[in-house]
């Protein structure tokens, strides 16, 4: 490992994040603070219109908080890139995989490697390499209509996985599914998570879901409950 | 997969849309290359006029934009023969007649002394040019007579006056073809203009532009009230000429804009329906720099693509034109690489125009809102 005394900081700390939406003022968060470490696996779970995609979002870079402050490995996500934080540190899946319908599976996870310096055979190389992890070497070519829901999300993780990113945000990825799409869904996150040392953090309603990580954060009104 | 590979993939999800866009820019395109081809050969025959003849300068009425409108004593042609560095004059007589039996408004006539320097810009076909003191016989350049469906032999009727046909000439250039050549005293005797023509070419001793333009000064300076006109400048000061480039690029501003409003629906309309899609890209690391290049990518895209079926078009457009007798002759059915390059100018104009705002707007917007977008 390191030779230099381990950083105390975690992977990801948000201080006191608030939300106001500017339409009708809705208060989406009042208020979250919490500390993801390194390697950790969450869900964060709660009923519907608390805050967790809010949260999700503010966390994987895609919109800034009204107030508070993320530190991603110690730095406040306010001074840095966004557009780079997002390409390279953070994977995120959708509960309804948004897949491109035009794009084959392979093509579809190169699309986030365009911000990336690969040339096109690396991108390639590297797709095909993602798209047997996720175990669709079979359905390399095919298009997302083609797949199942559970293939297509599926090809959305190898996509997410594009750039190596350290982090990985799922909103609801099991929402869609049935229930053995669910299950290969969460073997291969659980995959990831303990032999690449991904850092997971799910937003779900699925208790399956919920008992495969290591910790549950529960939301209610825009708040973090404590337990 | 390449960028340009997504950003055809997007063009052909929306097929119907793409082709119906693109052939509304073709037919822009096309129409403007035509035109500008048109009014590019025209200025090029016009010119060929005189450069077939050798002609390096006209003479006309100072402060006139027509040269029909000109009017000159014949007598100057003696003295312009005097005048230093003159090689060869020719007196014309130019007027226009309408043969409405034939359908034809109007017709260029030529007045011509026999023997005039004028003739070796004519290739006779059948018969022969006209004899000094020969009268009422008219010479037919070979597309006039095509209309009129006369030979050689033939009478012909002139604005009330019997003539003879003694000849059919093919032109260098789409006027001459088009026109007819009679002696220049049976054109001023019907015509009420004894002893007048309309101008004077001359052709200069040296075809040296330094020469020919001191010979200009010289003329003008003896010769109050005439105007003395590199044949170059002659052609493009023309009235006509102006007119017909005027059209054209009327045209061409008419086309750009209606051709990028085409373009600004297709791809707002593009943006609109994709907003979720956008916030998926960002969402995925996506710069806006990078939507900007998709959605710009797209309408460049789709504008070299109507620029090439507009080319395609312009070029079958004008072959169907020369079907019909009448434009046989007076338009020239090649259009000049210059003018199918301008197709493509336009074809990247157009999409740039068009495409820029709703580029411009997809990269603004914000991602997590995008997301939300159903
Ligand atoms: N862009 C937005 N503009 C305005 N209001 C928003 C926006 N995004 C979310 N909201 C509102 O903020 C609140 C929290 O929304 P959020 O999407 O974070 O909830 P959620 O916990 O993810 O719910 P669900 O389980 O239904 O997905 C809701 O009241 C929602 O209507
Ligand atoms: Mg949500």
């Amino acid at each position: 490992m390191n030779e230099f005394p381990v950083q105390p900081s975690p992977l990801l700390r948000a201080e006191g994040l608030t939300k106001t939406y500017p339409d009708g003022e809705v208060q989406a968060l009042r208020g979250v603070s919490l500390d993801v470490e390194r390697n950790e696996a969450v869900a964060i779970m709660g009923p519907s219109g608390c805050g967790k995609s809010t949260l999700l979002n503010l966390l994987g870079g895609l919109d800034r908080p009204t107030e508070g402050e993320i530190y991603f490995r110690g730095t406040p996500l306010s001074q840095i890139d966004r557009d780079q934080y997002r390409a390279r540190e953070v994977g995120f899946v959708f509960q309804s995989f948004y897949v491109l319908s035009t794009l084959s599976a392979v093509e579809n996870v190169q699309v986030p490697m365009f911000e990336t310096t690969l040339d096109r055979r690396q991108r390639v190389e590297r797709a095909e390499a993602l798209i047997e992890q996720v175990g669709l070497a079979h359905r390399r070519n095919h298009r997302p209509m083609q797949l199942s829901v559970g293939e297509r999300q599926r090809v959305a993780i190898a996509r997410a996985l594009a750039n190596e990113p350290s982090l990985l945000l799922a909103d609801e990825p099991t929402g869609n599914l049935d229930s053995r799409s669910q299950n290969e869904v969460l073997q291969l996150l659980n995959d990831l998570h303990q032999r690449q040392g991904l850092t997971l953090i799910i937003i779900t309603h699925s208790p399956e879901v919920a008992a495969a990580v290591q910790r549950v954060i529960r939301m209610r009104d825009g708040r973090v409950l404590e337990h | 997969m390449r960028f340009i590979t997504l950003i055809l993939r997007n063009l052909l999800r929306r097929r119907t849309r793409t082709v119906l866009t693109a052939s509304g820019l073709a037919v822009a395109i096309a129409s403007v290359l035509d035109l500008v081809g048109i009014a590019s050969n025209f200025e090029r025959s016009f010119l060929t006029i005189f450069v077939g003849k050798g002609i390096d300068l006209l003479v006309v009425r100072a402060g006139i934009s027509n040269q029909l409108s000109s009017n000159l004593d014949q007598k100057l042609g003696d003295k312009l023969r005097g005048t230093e560095g003159v090689a060869q004059v020719a007196a014309t007589l130019i007027d226009t007649v309408g043969f409405e039996g034939a359908g034809i408004a109007s017709a260029l006539i030529n007045g011509w002394e026999s023997g005039s320097p004028l003739f070796k810009g004519l290739r006779i076909l059948e018969g022969r040019a006209f004899e000094p003191n020969e009268k009422n016989v008219a010479m037919l350049g070979r597309v006039l007579a095509l209309n009129l469906g006369k030979k050689v032999g033939d009478k012909l009727d002139v604005a009330g006056e019997p003539f003879r046909v003694i000849g059919i000439y093919e032109g260098e250039s789409l006027f001459d073809s088009g026109a007819l050549v009679v002696p220049l005293a049976t054109l001023q005797q019907m015509m009420g203009r004894e002893s007048q023509v309309t101008g004077f070419v001359i052709q200069a001793r040296s075809p040296d532009p330094v020469a020919i333009a001191d010979l200009r000064k010289r003329i003008e300076a003896e010769f109050p009230g005439v105007a003395a006109t590199p044949a170059r400048d002659y052609v493009q000061r023309d009235v006509q000429i102006r007119l017909s480039r005027v059209m054209a690029w009327a045209t061409t501003a008419l086309a750009l804009l209606l051709g990028s409003v085409g373009m600004l629906n297709t791809m707002i309309m593009a943006v609109f329906e994709r907003t979720q899609e956008i916030g998926v890209l960002r969402a995925l690391g996506w710069r806006r720099s990078r939507v900007l290049r998709l959605i710009l990518g797209e309408s460049v895209c789709l504008g070299l693509f109507g620029a090439a079926l507009g080319m395609v078009l312009a070029v079958v457009g004008l072959r169907a034109l020369l079907l019909a007798p009448t434009a046989r002759g007076f338009i020239d059915p090649n259009l000049p690489p210059a003018v199918l390059f301008l197709g493509l100018i336009l074809g990247l104009l157009l999409s740039i125009l068009g495409g820029v705002y709703p580029a411009v707007r997809a990269s603004l917007l914000d991602p997590s809102e995008a997301l939300r977008h159903e």
